[in-house]
């Protein structure tokens, strides 16, 4: 078609396109010029029109046109004409609805069909229209749709764009906002996921819409970091199990997903299979169980072997598919089963400090013979007084501080002997007197030259230095001032002092010697390599490998063989029987003299060529001549440069040693009790600036960056509260994670105090699991305080006096079971024949004899002992009138239309309740306190009155009312009047703390009374807020095991629906529910009388 | 004394001696000590834990005053040992009549015994006795060294060479069990106590014919123990025990198994204390 006609048709249309658009006639004009050499003029003429059409669809279809005609060439270059009309077809649908869409979809089309076919034009446009519910927004979605699928389609088929508008189109329904967001950051995410991974990575995000939509922003979000870190084979295997898994989950699904996926970032790359294998076999009994192991495995390597591991988990596997408990296997796999627990504990070789910390504690005080405390070295750092290292035994001499485990060796009997190693190297330096270095005192071998050494050193001390130095401290710390490189004693003085030790714990202990070796074999081996040393470091670390009993792995060069020779002979000294600290301190200043003289240079430690013969037992004798000044000439290296001089590391088992600060804390508290005796004045704390400041035992960089006075404070200020001697005895037990509370220890001290929480933890019966979830529940046991007046006390007496006397009537009358033989008495039930025949004896004899030939059966104290353990649950608070007028509308409004009977009626209520204010069921179970109270001290029963409530597992509150051991005192009942109500009512754990009780108490009949309102209920006891039987069971677990440990337990409740979870709660187990909740007062002692005499 | 046709050998109590010397490795003074209390007739209380030696070192006494110079073995000095207990009479120390037929006869007690034939009375365990027993002792022990016998209406004279001498273990001490002052402040009281670790080495070796360095690693055990008294253990483990292990392992027993036996079994029932002890056994016996 010529170019004339173009003109033409332009001139025909232009000034009806103009009514639309402004710029629809350039547009026009420009594409009808590109198509005119292909298309007949009545073609052209049609494709006009249909344009026109297009535009005059709404007001702003114009925009539609304008894309429709520029979009055509392009189109046309891929189908024929007819092809461009049913393309303008479907887009004119869409602008019947929408121009914006329609102007999207015609804007996008070339683009799309780069990816796809022309047929699958429809199919496009068709989720794009679903997209499209007829308001602004959808339409915005639909034409951001058609916008971002031409990059979609370069990641993903048009089937999974379909799977992806589906989800969109799910999240509309909720919020357009995601759904906009998911669809724009959709191209991205899934052209940085590996291609495999998309279409499962679509499932999972399909899955995890329909189970909580919220989450698929965090999905989308976070989803591609975290299945990164799986390795690309099994990732997805991961997604489709975590689909499959969302369908059981719901809720849960995402932040399993995500926890199961970080989980397995943790692990090493090749175990994924494996590991998602397992878990996919798992997925099948239970898919929550899946997750639960995927995220637990983690943990569990890092105390198992991959062998271990396989095993542990087959136990767990075995409870989900041989026992067909899949809350059992989740449980297991949360490590809420005792039984997971267990089975970690038996298979892991690693050695926890927490569960053998009283023995080595008790070990530790039976080595030393003193009251030595063991900790976790984590306490120690952070009690920030220098020592850093988190990892190494050591001491400050009154603790021992033990790294949290040891896994070491493959063997958990290895690992616990590394810990009594770690243990009897450490009680070693207390027991051997490493920290008992006193100045100038000679040693067992050698005789001190130190004061002279001092003085020497003051007179070659640098000569810049004005400031008068301040006085030691302690002998350490000036046996360290008298040296002038204090890096290389202190060194070598821990070298020595270790060897010493380490020689001692060998003569001493036989028995560990053989893991002493083994340690230092292990160590030995994972020594730096020494041929990278400098000579200085490499002199040191030569002493070393000969006192770790490796000499054979020494290096040295020949020309300075004298050198090492010398120094290995002094440090055979402090290996001979008797040596002393003081020894070693003599020792290492030989040691010392020789170090210096060696240079600190790299190169001339060729690797292993200057092999030092392995030294022989009389090659190495003691040799009381400490080594002579003469050696190889200084000047032999003279040309080299030296470096600064590091002292290798230390071996783990020997720990960090401190003997400087040691000294200083030991010094420290002697000051704070007082006792400065013969030290003499109180340190100043310029003393302390400058020991602390020249110590190299303490980095200063370490603590803080900024002003150094102040972290000197601060470091001073931590250290005078580690010397502070408060609470040292008491300090023992904890360390011992496991702790039952003291009991009944120690208690009348505390009920003086405010409010002292004393927490144990308890186990809790899961059901569904048939296992207990370990240390589950945490009870705080707390004293009232009791600032209260007794008033309520009194005043119940005074109400209820009739009723008192009569129940201590009753209870006066009860038999006492246990009778007790006493002998020689006037009168009695039996006869004791040889009484009898001494009698008839002296009688003969003539001598005047005595009658007292009878022996007696009498009573003793019962030997009962009583826990009554009252509900403080927020429900206690309901006024019994209340309750009663929902079950009785009697002649309450029987007013007989009388306006004034009516008001009579409220004031005398009011009045009523002025004098008396309405009694709440908490006010029913203090007066049956008071009842009980009066009549088990007339009948001598060793009784405890405990309350309880709290809210969750963590906070199971345990109030004290009356210990068992406590005498009845004013505080007692003081604390009666202030029972109230607080929360929640978690069974389980109050019986069993209220077990712990009783076990400690000794009495032959023990007994349990439980006093509530109603069932027990707690948040989180059960598997949501309305499920009932979780806490039924863990309450009806926690009484049969008080029965099994010899103690009847009996409930009281004051619930009228209390039969139905009763009989199911208590089985063979007493219980009451006392109708009528006024009578509890009177029915308690009652009861309790029956069960102390059956 | 009189040597039945079974073999056994049957004495009345005041004729019991020792014929050969029990071994006792003095700790401090406490041999010299009682020579000059025995001199002075001033009786002796002996205070220690159990096992320390306290009846070993009575019998030892026994021996050596009546082989001492000047003595012959005939008249020399006797022990009467009683085993206080809480059913322990008057008339049990005393005496008593018995009847014989229609008639009754007298027959002396075991401190009257004492008295008369001037031997070293030893009430063992004296705070298990009941107290109205302990006073019967009183005009015993101070200068009028008299014994009354009520039920004959006699007072009698102690002879020479007699001295009362009891132990006394405090770590029972208790508001119920303690000794009278009155009682007390009658006796000098001699205190055992554990040997050092060279003496008890000493000791187990002789005793149980263990060698040398099984008796020292044994007494370094006992040291070792010795330090958690208080801390689970109500009493520290005895020398007695010691040389029972110190018997088992020269008997051929392994060490570990001996001191499990004699000593950590014997010292306590609670497991943790039992594990703790024997952790320091298998720190000090390699096998």
């Amino acid at each position: 078609m010529p170019d004339s006609n173009v003109a033409e048709l332009v001139a025909k249309y232009e000034e009806e396109l103009r009514g639309y658009g402004a710029s629809l006639p350039d547009e026009f004009n420009r594409s009808a010029t590109a198509l005119s050499a292909e298309l007949s003029s009545n073609q052209l003429d049609q494709w006009a029109k249909t344009g026109i059409s297009l535009a005059g669809q709404s007001l702003r279809a114009w925009e539609a046109a304008t894309e429709y005609f520029r979009s055509s060439p392009s189109i046309h270059t891929k189908t024929d004409f007819e092809g461009v009309i049913a393309w303008a077809g479907i887009a004119e649908e869409l602008a019947q609805k929408s121009s914006l869409v329609a102007a999207s979809f015609l804007k996008f089309t070339p683009e799309v069909l780069t990816h796809i076919s022309l047929d699958e034009l429809s199919e496009w446009s068709k989720q794009g229209d679903r997209l499209f519910r007829g308001n602004w927004k959808s339409g915005t979605l639909s034409a951001a749709y058609f916008e971002h699928t031409p990059d979609l389609l370069s990641v993903l088929p048009l089937h999974s764009v379909e799977k992806l508008v589906s989800i969109i189109d799910a999240l509309t329904e909720r919020s357009y906002e995601l759904a906009s967001t998911c669809l724009e950051t959709s191209p991205k995410i899934f052209k940085e996921l590996e291609q495999p991974d998309r279409e499962p990575f679509l499932d999972f995000a399909r899955a995890v819409t329909r189970a909580s939509w919220a989450d698929t922003r965090l999905y989308f979000e976070r989803g591609p970091d975290l299945i990164a870190s799986i390795n690309s084979q099994y990732r997805s295997g991961f997604l489709e199990l975590s689909a499959k898994v969302t369908s059981e989950v719901g809720r849960q699904a995402f932040p399993l997903f995500a926890d199961a996926a970080d989980a397995l970032g943790q692990l090493p790359d090749d175990t994924h299979a494996e590991h998602i294998n397992f878990a996919s076999d798992l997925a099948l009994g239970s898919p929550t169980a899946a997750m639960e192991y995927l995220k637990i495995v983690p943990f569990a390597s890092s105390r198992l072997t991959p062998e271990q591991l396989r095993e542990w988990s087959n136990i767990g596997s075995d409870v989900l598919i041989s026992e067909n408990n899949a809350e059992g296997a989740e449980a297991f796999f949360r490590l809420e089963s005792t039984r997971a627990e267990a089975a970690l504990q038996a298979l892991s070789s690693r050695v926890e400090l927490s569960s053998i910390s009283t023995l080595l504690r008790m070990y530790a005080k039976a080595l030393t013979g003193e009251q030595i405390a063991i900790y976790s070295v984590e306490e120690l750092v952070d009690q920030n007084i220098g020592w850093v290292q988190e990892s190494v035994a050591t001491t400050e001499g009154s603790s021992i501080y033990l790294p949290p485990f040891v896994s070491t060796f493959e063997a958990q009997e290895a690992n616990f002997q590394s810990y009594k190693v770690f243990a009897t190297h450490q009680t070693g330096r207390i027991e051997f007197g490493s920290f008992a270095y006193k100045w100038n005192l000679d040693g067992s071998f050698t005789s001190a030259t130190i004061e002279d050494r001092e003085a020497n050193s003051e007179v070659t001390s640098p000569e810049g230095d004005d400031e008068p130095k301040a006085a030691a401290v302690t002998a350490m710390q000036r046996y360290f001032n008298s040296f002038d490189e204090r890096s290389l004693i202190s060194g070598i003085f821990t070298v020595i002092e270790d060897t010493r030790v380490d020689a001692y714990v060998g003569r001493e202990y036989g028995g560990i010697r053989k893991w002493l070796k083994q340690l230092q074999a292990y160590e030995a081996n994972r020594r730096p390599r020494i041929e990278n040393m400098p000579l200085r470091s490499a002199f040191v670390e030569n002493l070393l490998r000969a006192s770790l009993g490796r000499p054979e792995t020494m290096r040295w060069p020949t020309v300075y063989r004298e050198f090492l020779e010398n120094g290995l002979s002094a440090l055979k000294l402090v290996e001979e029987e008797e040596a002393t600290v003081q020894d070693s301190a003599e020792v290492s200043a030989v040691i010392y003299d020789i170090a210096q003289r060696i240079p600190n240079i790299t190169s001339s430690m060729a690797d292993g060529k200057f092999e030092f013969d392995a030294p022989t037992e009389d090659m190495l004798s003691i040799q009381p001549a400490m080594p002579s000044g003469d050696g190889p000439p200084m000047d032999m290296q003279a040309n080299e440069q030296e470096v600064e001089f590091e002292n290798p590391p230390q071996p783990e088992f020997r720990g960090d040693f401190k003997p400087e600060l040691v000294q200083l804390l030991a010094r420290l508290k002697q000051q704070q009790e007082g006792n400065v005796d013969g030290e003499g004045t109180p340190l100043t704390k310029e003393q302390l600036k400058e020991l602390l400041e020249n110590s190299v035992e303490i980095t200063i960089a370490e603590w803080a960056e900024g002003d150094l006075d102040e972290s000197l404070g601060m470091f001073l200020e931590n250290l005078e509260q580690a010397a502070t001697p408060s609470g040292e005895g008491k300090s023992d037990d904890e360390t011992s994670g496991s702790d039952e509370s003291s009991g009944g220890d120690g208690e009348g001290e505390e009920k003086e105090l405010p409010v002292e929480i004393d927490w144990s933890y308890y186990d809790e019966w899961d059901f569904r699991a048939s296992d207990y979830r370990p240390r589950w529940t945490r009870v705080g046991q707390r004293f009232h305080e009791a600032e209260e007046e007794p008033e309520f006390y009194s005043e119940t007496l005074r109400k209820h006096h009739g009723l008192v006397m009569e129940t201590r009537k009753q209870f006066e009358l009860m038999r006492p079971e246990v009778f007790k033989k006493i002998k020689r008495v006037e009168d009695g039930d039996e006869l004791d024949v040889d009484l009898a025949i001494e009698f008839y004896i002296d009688k003969k004899a003539g001598i005047g004899p005595t009658g007292r030939v009878y022996n007696k059966r009498n009573k003793i104290e019962r030997d009962v002992a009583v826990a009554f353990l009252l509900d403080m649950s927020a429900s206690t608070d309901e006024e019994i009138e209340k309750q009663r007028q929902s079950h009785s509308d009697d002649d309450d409004d029987d007013f007989d239309g009388d306006p004034r009977k009516y008001f009579q009626w409220l004031a005398a209520r009011r009045a009523s309740q002025m004098i008396e204010p309405p009694k709440r069921i908490i006010d029913l179970e203090k007066e049956s306190a008071v009842l009980i109270v009066e009549a088990l001290e007339a009948i001598g029963d060793s009784y405890g009155i405990y309350g309880f409530s709290g809210y969750g597992r963590d906070n199971v509150e345990f109030h004290v009312i009356k210990d068992l051991d406590e005498s009845m005192s004013e505080l007692v009942q003081r604390r009666i009047g202030k029972i109230e109500p607080i929360r929640s009512t978690r069974m389980g754990p109050a019986i069993r703390h209220t077990i712990h009780k009783l076990n400690e108490h000794d009495s032959k009949v023990k007994i349990l009374i439980l006093v509530s309102d109603g069932r027990p209920q707690d948040h989180g006891y059960g598997k949501d807020r309305t499920e009932k039987e979780y806490a039924v069971h863990d309450t009806k677990q926690a009484l049969l095991e008080a029965k099994r440990d010899g103690i009847t337990p009996f409930l009281i409740t004051v619930d009228k629906e209390g039969h139905d979870y009763l009989q199911q709660m208590c089985d063979d187990i007493g219980y009451e529910v006392v109708d009528d909740i006024e009578s509890l007062p009177r029915r308690l002692p009652t009861l309790y009388r029956h069960l102390a005499v059956e | 004394m009189t040597t039945n046709a079974s073999g056994f050998t049957q004495l009345a109590v005041e004729d019991f001696r020792l014929t050969e010397e029990p071994y006792y490795l003095e700790i401090n003074d406490e041999i010299r000590l009682f020579e000059a209390a025995y001199e002075n007739n001033i009786p002796v209380l002996l205070k220690g834990p159990t096992g320390v030696g306290k009846t070993r070192f009575i019998e030892h006494m026994s021996w050596r005053l009546h082989n001492a110079e000047g003595q012959s073995s005939e008249e020399g000095v006797p022990l009467i040992t009683v085993a206080c207990h809480e059913d322990l009479t008057a008339s049990d120390l005393v005496g008593r009549y018995l009847l014989e037929g229609d008639e009754t006869r007298w027959i002396d007690g075991p401190i009257t015994r004492a008295t008369k034939a001037g031997a070293i009375c030893y009430l063992d365990e004296v705070v298990e006795a009941r107290k109205d027993t302990t006073v019967l002792i009183h005009p015993l022990t101070d200068y009028r060294r008299l014994l009354p016998v009520e039920k004959r209406g006699e007072l009698l004279e102690a002879a020479d060479g007699f001295l009362l001498v009891m132990s006394y273990n405090p770590g029972y001490q208790s508001a119920l069990k303690d000794l009278k002052h009155s009682t007390r402040q009658r006796f000098i009281a001699i205190d055992f106590g554990y040997p050092d670790r060279d003496q008890e080495t000493e000791i187990i070796q002789r005793e149980s014919g263990a060698s040398a360095e099984f008796a020292r690693d044994l007494a370094k055990l006992a040291e070792k123990v010795r330090n958690l008294k208080e801390h689970g253990l109500g009493e520290g483990v005895s020398t007695r025990l010691l040389v029972y292990a110190g018997k088992l392992i020269a008997a051929g027993i392994s060490p570990r198994r001996a001191c499990q036996v004699a000593i950590v079994w014997s010292l306590t029932d609670d497991g943790e204390v039992q594990r703790s002890i024997e952790e320091v056994v298998t720190s000090i016996f390699d096998e």
